[in-house]
């Protein structure tokens, strides 16, 4: 099973559950030891959030299941950071 | 069992399920003891003699509101139910069944039906209980005037508790709620058959 350290997720989901249920039940999960949830869009039926997750380590598969079983739709991984320590991003000269 | 009760208890806590459920149990409570009015009048201007025979007639009455409402909001449940889950698949363009919002569906469904069908039950049988009595403590005449009477208390208990949840007077909404049983009995009398 493929484990990370950090994972930042692009997510759409349904109103229900909230955010406070879905950051919980992903808290709840073996080795995550941290969850952010924020909102970046609402529209009619659905809201856009980016969850942002940290774990030593992450079982990433786990994660995935999770958010399906709330309706939560994974659009893009935006960040993940694995190994044995996590690896801030590095400013290079193009930035 | 206990998963299949702790399940229920669960869809309890939401409030947007003890909502509906509240609805539906008011809804049909208040048609099953405006029918208990109905039934012990007209079996008392009908001339039946024994109150067990009323109490059965009562019971009939209380097993069909008490289906009704099982089926009826178990049905309309379902599929309001299901529109809105297709309404959330189309905007995630995503399939939600056997997702956590499925299956609290699911739950709430049957905690809907399942007050949808006690309402009419505890709104018939109560008032019919006076009837049980008829020939030792009450005779037909009082076991009637007691029939209304419980059926108007429970009216009355109704509407105070609406009135408790959207912070009105509970006197005057159990007032208005109860008045609709003396209302009914007073119909019953004057009109025709």
């Amino acid at each position: 099973m493929v484990t990370a350290r950090r994972l930042v997720l692009d997510l759409l989901k349904p109103y229900k559950p909230d955010i406070v249920t879905v950051a919980d039940a992903v808290a709840g999960i073996d080795g995550i030891t941290g969850v952010n949830v924020a909102l970046v869009e609402t529209d009619k039926e659905v809201q856009t959030v980016k969850m942002t997750v940290e774990g030593d380590p992450i079982q990433v598969e786990t994660v995935y299941e999770t958010l399906e079983d709330l309706g939560a739709a994974v659009h893009s991984i935006d960040e993940v950071v694995c190994g044995d320590h996590i690896v801030e991003q590095s400013t290079t000269p193009q930035d | 069992m206990r998963s299949y009760l702790r399940r229920l208890a669960r869809a309890l806590e939401r409030e947007d399920v003890r909502s509906i459920s509240r609805r539906y149990f008011i809804s049909n409570g208040f048609d099953g003891a405006l029918t208990s009015v109905g039934v012990s009048v007209g079996a008392y201007l009908s001339g039946i003699a024994d109150g067990l025979t009323v109490f059965s007639i009562g019971i009939g009455a209380a097993i069909g509101l008490g289906t009704s409402g099982v089926w009826s909001v178990w049905e309309i449940e379902r599929a309001e139910k299901r529109a809105e889950l297709a309404r959330i698949e189309h905007a995630m363009l995503s399939d939600l069944d056997e997702t956590r919002i499925h299956r609290q569906q699911t739950g709430a469904r049957k905690v809907n039906a399942l007050m949808s069908g006690i309402g009419p039950i505890i709104g018939v049988v109560l008032p019919m209980s006076p009837f049980l009595f008829e020939g030792t403590l009450l005779s037909m005449r009082a076991a009637t005037l007691a029939s209304i009477g419980v059926a108007v208390a429970i009216l009355f208990t109704f509407g105070a508790y609406l009135a408790r949840i959207s912070e009105q007077s509970w006197l005057v909404a159990g007032a208005r709620m109860g008045l609709a049983g003396v209302l009914v009995a007073a119909l019953n009398l004057v009109l025709p058959g």
